[in-house]
This record gives structure tokens, C-alpha cells and sequence, in this order.
């Protein structure tokens, strides 16, 4: 009888755990939808609540461990995000660039500022200044899958956040080697490990992206194959990237942006992600709620205010200001500054990493930092539905419609 | 109420055109229409631009022209506006009659008051009716001459089937059919051809009848091959997919400007019914087959290759071809008839070489930004 029945106490296991977490998931994401608020907002809240309850049940490691489901769904994310971001078009479309440039420079400016004033560090305020540049991809393109978005301020919001996300890795990467300077006084580690880790990662997505065009060209051309390549050459992708200790944001992006934008290279369909990238953001959007320490709530104070009011404002008048150059009109433009608001994943591993590294960083700015983005996980993806929706953007609501005329000639 | 027919200058052409707007990373089709319009209204153009049913459709009209070099001209310059445009919003636009793997459930009406009522009325028909089509229009003196005109240019309609194809493919799949537009026009119900009326004043009978059933309310109502405009003042050959290039479109337009020359000074005066006794099938072995289709001649009883009589038909008018400036044209169109070779056959063997549709409107799209070597 003993080795049939299971060994108490009971182990959690993965396949578990993730049936949990996706089945839990998805039962927020409806009740939201019921009060007509967009998904996302129920897996966090999903995760806010199981959160507590699986440091109580002591299954806080695991839930750290599934990092791997946040590594790959996240690694998916941009490298579509990569390959949707056009620098023909930006070459073409100058208000492009001009436009990250201005939103980017605005919030940096902002958060700096604020940060400065409440006396935090110079080096900490512009890291974590540097992460608050950062829109997150997963809320956007969700989001966009979600209302079936399209136009000109989705197709802009989706490029703006592939430049604040570039412009942020760059920037931490730098400011990191310039703390390690700053802390150890090595000019070497402080040269070469920015210059390692931009350098390296541009040549991993370069070198995956040529990869993957060679397998594309020797199989059969069809959109399932190509879809099995892309999944499995991101998975490796961002194994490759932890195992050489490169940043995976940065090295998704380029081999995104490496996958799409040549001239003549068309060997990899443009297949949608979108079936198994629904499964992966449900868990991936239930972990980020899991894994935030709603506690920081308690020790926020006005600075967490601060930040959060300074970096809206930044996004948004950054998107204002360079709307005229674009063509864009007063709606659209609002819209887009909206689009631009989410703080998710994203954000919250890139402070992962810093804390990591520089510890000092999570004890000063860590509390406030983590407000801003529990705050902004629940009000970005509200900005982004109503942003999409001043710009008449999201698909509309019409099958009444054809309901509602009654036959007849000539109504 | 009679319909007035307001006089123009016969044989004075120009042309519409619908076209697609596509998104330029997998190419499928893109609500722009509302993001070009408004940007290229601010711009200076020979024609006019217009929104269609759809947020996925822009239509360009040209103006009135006298001769073909002055119309394809026109539309090189429109064309050449657009494609700047949209490569600004980083939108592409292309020629074809149907887009080949968009699905029409995600289609979206273009927000006026018209659309949103034909939308609500034909339910999936007007997101179906997301196809692109060329309208030719020829000017004419009376409604008589319109009526007329309406009625003798419909053995042709075959030829223009065949020389436009390029919509084979839809929904994902190759059809068989060159066109595959066409049937997405059929499945209205006042779609088909004009009764049998003789005259002007015939036909405003027909439609105060038709009017007062409750039925139609303009000629709008009308989804025929080929219409009398009443308010321009022209005949309006609609049976056309838009082709993939500019030229193309235009060359078109000079066969029916030539053709309805040729017409209207050598009166036809067999009777109008056999016309219309062979017209569906003949107008359905074009949209299958092509150049290669049999065509029935409902006076001598004969069948003959589409090819074959397009060739034929060209030869006969090429002497109103010089006097109306539109020889070009005419031996363009003749090439294209002798090598059999049309958007359709383009578009499917560019399918062929990539396996791939979202790559063939890629190519439509550039096919339709590039000046042709010549």
C-alpha cells in the first residue's frame, strides 16, 4: 500500500502549478471582462491574490522558479516587438524617431528630477529613471491583440515602445558600468562590461536571425513550420542570452529587429504568434502579479506619488509635443501619449537585475519604485483601452447593428 | 420624378479606382483609408480621392480627359502621391481585384452615414464586398446614346474580364477563377445588367416602377456590369478588377473609349435580347478561364476563343484607335491577349516562386509603386 499511495507531505509540481496559475488566470481575465475592464487587469489581480496565499502554503520558490514561463513568454514578446519595430519606416518617418527621442528624454528628465529632489543618489535616480523610460511591450501588445487594434497610434506605440525599451537598456547598461566605476574604481570592468554586454547581445540576435533565415530557406515554406522555427529558435535565443550573462531584452530585440528589416531577405513568413502567445500571457501577467511585493504599498510615501504623476507626465507631453510633425490629430495624439503609459514585466526585471547587481539600489528606490509599477500594472492597460479607443483604434462593438433593421425595401 | 440626363461631350473618359491599403509587416489589410485620406486632401491632385465601404479601401478618380496620354499621365501622378503618403504612415497600397487572404469578418465600415446604412441593411455582404474594382466611365450626348451604349458594349464585357483578372485567389485559397470578384458582386440582388429598354425615356420608366416598388431610391441602387450615370452624363463600365499597375488601368479605359467611338458611329441595329441570352455564360467562362474561354456569339451561333476575338475586335477599330490618339494602348492590350498573360496568371506564378501570399501582395504592392520599364 505505501508506494501507491503519494509520500506526505504533498510536492507541488510544475505541470501544477502552471495548470493553476493558467486555469486561475483566465477566470480573472473574464470576471474583468465582465466589468468591462481589459483582461490583463484580472491575471494580475490573480496574481496580487495568489501571490500571499503561496508564501503562506510556503510555495514562494517555486513561484520564483517559474521565472523560466516569464523568460520565454517575455523573450516572444520582443522579439515580436522587434520585428514589428520598422526602421525603414523610421528612416522615412523622421517624427518617429523624433518623437521617441522627445518622450524618452522628457521622462528621463522627469523621474531624474523628482528622484533628485527627494534626495536619492544621482547614479540609483538615473537607473531607475532609465527603467521608467521603459513602456511595457507585453500590456501593449496584448492589448492591441485584444481590441484588434489597428492604425497609425497602434503601429506608432508599438515602434515608440521598441525605442524607450532600446534607449533603456542602453542607458542602465551604461549607467551600470559607471556605478562599478564609481563603487571599485576598475576602469577595465567599467568599460568592458557595458561594451560586453551591448556589443554581445546585438551579436547573439544577429547571429540566431541568420540562423533562423538558413533553416527557413532549407525546409518547407509554410506557415506551421515557420511558426515551430520561430518558437523554438526564441526559446534558445533566450537561453543562449542567460548562458553568456547578456541582457535578454536587448538581445530578443535585435533578433527581431535582425529577422525582419532586410531589403531583400524575405525568407521568414511573418507567422502570428498570437495562439500560443495567449497561454504564455496569462501565466506570464499572473507571475508579474504574483511576484510583486504588495507590502511595498505600506512603505510608499509621496515620492512613489511623485515618480508615478512625473513619469504620466513625461510619456504624455513627449507624445503631444511631437504629434503635429507626425500628422497626428489632437485625439490621436492623446491616444498615443495613453499608449504609452504601462509599467509590467518588463520594468520589473530590469530592477530585478539592477538590485542583483547593486544593492544598494532596491533599499533606496526599491518601495517606491515597486508602487509605480503595482499602480501602473492596474491603470496601463486601462490608459492603453482608452487610448486605443480616442483614436478609433480598437475594433467597435457592431453586431447589433445588424440586428437592429427590420426588412423591408428602401429603410 | 424623371432622372435627368445631364449632357456631356461624347467620348470623354476617366476612370475610378479602388485600391487596397495594407499593412506593411504581414500585408494583410489595414483600416488606413482614414489616415491617407485626410493627408492627401491637403494635397494639390488632377483627381479626386475618395473613402469606399471599407477602412481597407481608398477609391482615386481621375478627371475628365479627351485622350488617353493626358489620362495616363493623370494617373501616374495620382498614383505617385499615394504611394508617398502611405509610405510615410508606413501603409502600402496595391492593385488586384480582391485581396487574397484577408478575412472579411475583420473588415471595418467606413465611418458615413451611406456605408454604416448599407452595412446594416446587406449584413456580411459589405464586409464581403471588400473587392476592388475599376470603373471606366464614357462620355455621351442623351440618355438614348446612354441606353444605347449600355446595351452594345455588354458583348465586350468578356474582353475587359479577361485583360483586368487579377483576383484569383481569396480568403487563402486559389479560387480556379481569374476573378474571383466578380461573384463577390453578384450575390446582390440588384446586381446582373439594365433590362431590355430601347430608350431614355424606357428606362425612366423602368426605374420610376422600380422606384415605386420601394426598391431604389438612385441609381446607386443598381450593382450592374455596366450603368448609365445619369448625373455625369456617361455610360459606367464597372466590370473591371483594378489591375495591378496604372497603365494597365488606363489602357483599359481607351479600349472602351474606342470601342464606344466605333459603336456609336457604326449604329448596331440586331435585336438587344440574344445579347443577354448568352451574356451570363460567357461573362462566367471569362471570369473562369480567362483568354482561353469559350465565348458564345449570339447571332451567328459560333463559339470562339475570348483571344481570338479580342485580337480580332482590336484589329477592326486599331483606324478609330489613330483618330482618338489611343494606338498605344491598343497594341499594349494586344500584347498582353497574344502572350494570354494577365494579373491573375502574374499573381499566380509569383505564389509558385514564394509559397507564400502575404509575399505576393508584397509584390502587388511593389508592382503598383514601380514605373515600368519601357
Amino acid at each position: 500500500m505505501n508506494n501507491i499511495l503519494p509520500s506526505l507531505p504533498l510536492e507541488l509540481s510544475y505541470p501544477l502549478l502552471f495548470g493553476v496559475l493558467l486555469v486561475a488566470g483566465m477566470m480573472g481575465g473574464e470576471l474583468a471582462r465582465l466589468l468591462k475592464l481589459p483582461r490583463i487587469i484580472g491575471y494580475v489581480v490573480v496574481g496580487f491574490v495568489i501571490g500571499p496565499i503561496a508564501d503562506a502554503m510556503g510555495m514562494r520558490p517555486l513561484i520564483d522558479e517559474a521565472r523560466i514561463f516569464v523568460d520565454l513568454s517575455l523573450g516572444l514578446v520582443l522579439f515580436e516587438l522587434g520585428r514589428r519595430m520598422d526602421v525603414r519606416w523610421m528612416r522615412r518617418e523622421l517624427s518617429l524617431i523624433a518623437t521617441g527621442i522627445t518622450e524618452s528624454t522628457i521622462t528621463f528628465a522627469a523621474v531624474f528630477a523628482t528622484l533628485l529632489a527627494f534626495d536619492v543618489q544621482p547614479v540609483k535616480a538615473g537607473l531607475a529613471a532609465a527603467i521608467a523610460m521603459t513602456t511595457a511591450p507585453t500590456v501593449l501588445l496584448f492589448m492591441t491583440h485584444e481590441t484588434r487594434s489597428e492604425g497609425q497610434v497602434t503601429e506608432r506605440a508599438i515602434n515608440l515602445v521598441a525605442l524607450n525599451g532600446l534607449f533603456a537598456s542602453v542607458l542602465v547598461t551604461i549607467l551600470l558600468g559607471s556605478a562599478h566605476f564609481a563603487r571599485d574604481l576598475d576602469v577595465e570592468t567599467a568599460i568592458f562590461m557595458p561594451f560586453y554586454l551591448l556589443v554581445g547581445s546585438l551579436v547573439v540576435g544577429a547571429a540566431m536571425a541568420t540562423f533562423t533565415r538558413v533553416v527557413a530557406r532549407a525546409v518547407e515554406r509554410s506557415s506551421d513550420v515557420h511558426f515551430t522555427l520561430i518558437l523554438g529558435m526564441v526559446a534558445a535565443a533566450v537561453g543562449v542570452a542567460s548562458l553568456l550573462n547578456l541582457p535578454v531584452i536587448l538581445a530578443l530585440l535585435a533578433f527581431g529587429l535582425f529577422a525582419r528589416n532586410t531589403e531583400r531577405g524575405h525568407d521568414l513568413l511573418t507567422v502570428s504568434l498570437a495562439p500560443v502567445g495567449r497561454l504564455l500571457y496569462v501565466v506570464l501577467f499572473v507571475i508579474t502579479g504574483a511576484s510583486m511585493p504588495l507590502t511595498a504599498l505600506a512603505d510608499a510615501g509621496w515620492m512613489a506619488l511623485a515618480v508615478l504623476l512625473a513619469r504620466a507626465a513625461g510619456k504624455f507631453l513627449g507624445a503631444m509635443a511631437m504629434a503635429p510633425l507626425g500628422g497626428l490629430g489632437i485625439k490621436q495624439a492623446a491616444g498615443l501619449g495613453l499608449a504609452l503609459m504601462p509599467m509590467s514585466t518588463l520594468a520589473l526585471l530590469m530592477y530585478h537585475d539592477i538590485a542583483k547587481l547593486f544593492p544598494g539600489f532596491g533599499r533606496d528606490v526599491g518601495p517606491t519604485f515597486l508602487t509605480v509599477v503595482i499602480v501602473m500594472e492596474v491603470l496601463g492597460p486601462l490608459a492603453v483601452q482608452h487610448g486605443f479607443r480616442l483614436a478609433r483604434e480598437s475594433l467597435p462593438d457592431e453586431t447589433g447593428a445588424f440586428r437592429a433593421l427590420k426588412p423591408g425595401p428602401s429603410n | 420624378m424623371p432622372l435627368d440626363f445631364n449632357r456631356s461631350d461624347a467620348l470623354t473618359f476617366g476612370i475610378e479606382l479602388e485600391l487596397m491599403v495594407l499593412n506593411t509587416h504581414n500585408y494583410d489589410l489595414s483600416r488606413g483609408a482614414a489616415d491617407i485620406l485626410p493627408r492627401l486632401a491637403k494635397m494639390k491632385l488632377p483627381g479626386e480621392v475618395k473613402p469606399e465601404i471599407t477602412e481597407s479601401m481608398i477609391e482615386i478618380n481621375s478627371a475628365v480627359n479627351r485622350k488617353y496620354a493626358e489620362l495616363s499621365e493623370q494617373m501616374v501622378v495620382i498614383r505617385d502621391a499615394i504611394v508617398g503618403v502611405a509610405e510615410r504612415l508606413n501603409l502600402a497600397v496595391a492593385g488586384g481585384g480582391s485581396h487574397p487572404f484577408h478575412r472579411w469578418n475583420e473588415r471595418r465600415i467606413y465611418p458615413t452615414e451611406r456605408f454604416e446604412h448599407v452595412s446594416s441593411l446587406y449584413g456580411y455582404l459589405a464586409k464581403q464586398f471588400t473587392v476592388f474594382g475599376q470603373h471606366i466611365h464614357v462620355g455621351v450626348e442623351n440618355g438614348d446614346d446612354a441606353v444605347y451604349l449600355t446595351h452594345r458594349l455588354a458583348p465586350f464585357i468578356p474582353h475587359f474580364i479577361a485583360l483586368s483578372a487579377s483576383s484569383p485567389f481569396f480568403q487563402g485559397e486559389d479560387t480556379s477563377f481569374e476573378t474571383s470578384r466578380l461573384h463577390a458582386v453578384s450575390a446582390f440582388p440588384l446586381s446582373g445588367h439594365m433590362p431590355e429598354v430601347e430608350t431614355w425615356e424606357e428606362f425612366n420608366r423602368f426605374f420610376d416602377e422600380m422606384a415605386g416598388y420601394g426598391i431604389v431610391e438612385s441609381m446607386k441602387d443598381f450593382y450592374w456590369d455596366i450603368r448609365p450615370k445619369p448625373e455625369y452624363g456617361t455610360i459606367e463600365v464597372r466590370i473591371c478588377d483594378t489591375p495591378l499597375t496604372v497603365e494597365l488601368a488606363a489602357q483599359l479605359a481607351a479600349y472602351a473609349q474606342t470601342l464606344a467611338a466605333d459603336l456609336l458611329r457604326n449604329r448596331r441595329t440586331e435585336p438587344i435580347a440574344p445579347l443577354y441570352r448568352v451574356y451570363g455564360y460567357n461573362r462566367f467562362q471569362a471570369t473562369r478561364f480567362g483568354f482561353n474561354a469559350m465565348l458564345v456569339y449570339p447571332y451567328s451561333r459560333v463559339q470562339e476563343r475570348l483571344r481570338e476575338d479580342l485580337l480580332k475586335t482590336i484589329e477592326r477599330i486599331k483606324p478609330m484607335g489613330v483618330e482618338l490618339g489611343t494606338t498605344v494602348a491598343l497594341e499594349a492590350l494586344a500584347r498582353q491577349a497574344e502572350r494570354s498573360f494577365n494579373g491573375a496568371g502574374w499573381m499566380r506564378e509569383t505564389f509558385e516562386r514564394n509559397r507564400s501570399l502575404a509575399d505576393v501582395v508584397r509584390m502587388q504592392s511593389e508592382r503598383w509603386a514601380e514605373v515600368p520599364r519601357s
